[in-house]
């Protein structure tokens, strides 16, 4: 058991803090048993240092291969199409931004000054909901008789178109008919004295 | 022109951006205390070179996340350490790490840089140290060859200052006893 005020093995190993290792020196000067003590612990530290470091069998070194180093905007840029929900993100951020850029840039949408101008100079009255009514009417009636104009006409051009292609055909019956009696009239005075009679074929 | 010594830091600080050729500078500088931390704890040659490989690539990719440059030290050998005790769960994962003995002396540790020393007590220092514990003999190695500081092996090992204190003392008490013979013979 060491006498010392501070542990002796502290003070050996230089753990103590200043005045406490000066404090312990001074004991020590005086102090036979901490003295031998001492010289244990440093004739044992001294065989412990008999054993001397190894040198490695070979160095450890590394290389930096360049073709797996991309630089770093290529890094950032495999980052983000490696990874969805980043992907994402910035689609959306971007998205954002343009809508936002949009919104503050776009001009509000300003009155036709020819229009207004027309119904001031009119001196028109505001319109009603029966006066919009009256006008709707109005409009759908002009729509509907242009309308039954146009299909009669179309209904009267295709029953003459018709008509002109019967009378085309009956005058072409006509001819027709009319040949072919002609023919047989023609015939007949050529050919009806040869006619073999009934019975002589046989 | 001014010449200064490139710091440690400043090879962190160019490492941790990328530079390679600082980082090899930074390898070059702790390799060998690193190679010898896990081949006294080891007692493995091959296992000490395959682990300070891992080591210093497991750096690499984390030093991002090393906050205070001076503090690598401690937080380098922290990784050697879990990199040691992860192998050795690894390969015997139903015995306690503190079961784990090292390889006989014939097959591993060298004696070499005692030319001052004979060779019977560097063959008995191999020997006291292989009869210590595993914590004890981390510790002992830690303090004595690698010379951290009770603080800075408390952050390597995970624990109390006290507990690093108790294994390092009782480490001490069990190899003067051990050395002592050797020394009352006289080996001067």
């Amino acid at each position: 058991m060491s006498c010392s005020p501070f542990d002796l093995k502290d003070y050996w190993l230089h753990e103590l803090d200043g005045p406490r290792q000066v404090e312990v020196e001074e004991h020590v000067q005086n102090c036979q048993a901490c003295r031998e003590e001492l010289d244990r612990l440093r004739l044992t530290q001294t065989a412990l240092m008999s054993l001397g470091e190894e040198e490695m069998p070979r160095r450890i070194a590394f290389v930096s291969d360049p073709v797996f180093e991309p630089p770093l905007w290529r890094r950032v840029l495999a980052g983000f199409w490696g990874s969805g929900p980043r992907l994402g993100f910035a689609s959306a951020a971007l998205l954002s931004i343009a809508i936002l850029v949009s919104a503050l840039t776009r001009p509000a949408p300003a009155p036709v000054p020819g229009t207004v101008t027309v119904i001031r100079d009119a001196g028109a009255p505001g319109i009603g909901g029966d006066e919009i009514d009256r006008r709707i009417q109005a409009a759908i009636a002009s729509s509907e008789a242009r309308q039954t104009r146009k299909a009669e006409e179309l209904v009267k051009r295709i029953e003459d178109r018709d008509r002109r292609q019967l009378e085309a055909l009956r005058l072409a019956a006509a001819q027709e008919v009319d040949y072919y009696r002609r023919n047989e009239r023609v015939l007949t005075a050529n050919y009806g004295a040869l006619r073999p009679q009934e019975g002589e074929a046989r | 022109m001014i010449f200064r010594a490139v710091e440690d830091a400043d090879l962190i600080h160019q490492a941790a951006r990328g530079a390679v050729e600082a980082y090899n500078l930074l390898v070059s500088r702790w390799e060998k205390r690193v190679y010898n931390y896990l081949l006294r704890i080891t007692g493995n040659r091959e296992d000490a070179l395959d682990l300070t490989q891992d080591v210093f690539l497991k750096a690499y990719q984390n030093l991002r996340k090393l906050d205070d440059p001076g503090r690598f030290a401690p937080w380098l050998y922290r990784i050697a350490h879990n990199e040691a005790y992860s192998m050795f769960r690894k390969r015997r994962p139903e015995t306690d790490v503190d079961e784990l003995e090292p390889e006989s002396v014939e097959n591993g540790i060298a004696f070499g840089g005692s030319t001052v020393f004979p060779i019977e007590l560097s063959l008995a220092v191999a020997g006291a140290l292989e009869r210590l514990s595993p914590d004890q003999r981390e510790a002992v190695v830690l303090k004595i060859y690698q010379g951290f500081k009770f603080e800075e092996m408390a952050e390597i090992l995970s624990c109390p200052v006290s507990t690093v204190k108790s294994r390092l003392y009782s480490a001490f008490d069990l190899l003067k006893a051990e050395l002592a013979p050797i020394r009352t013979r006289g080996v001067s």
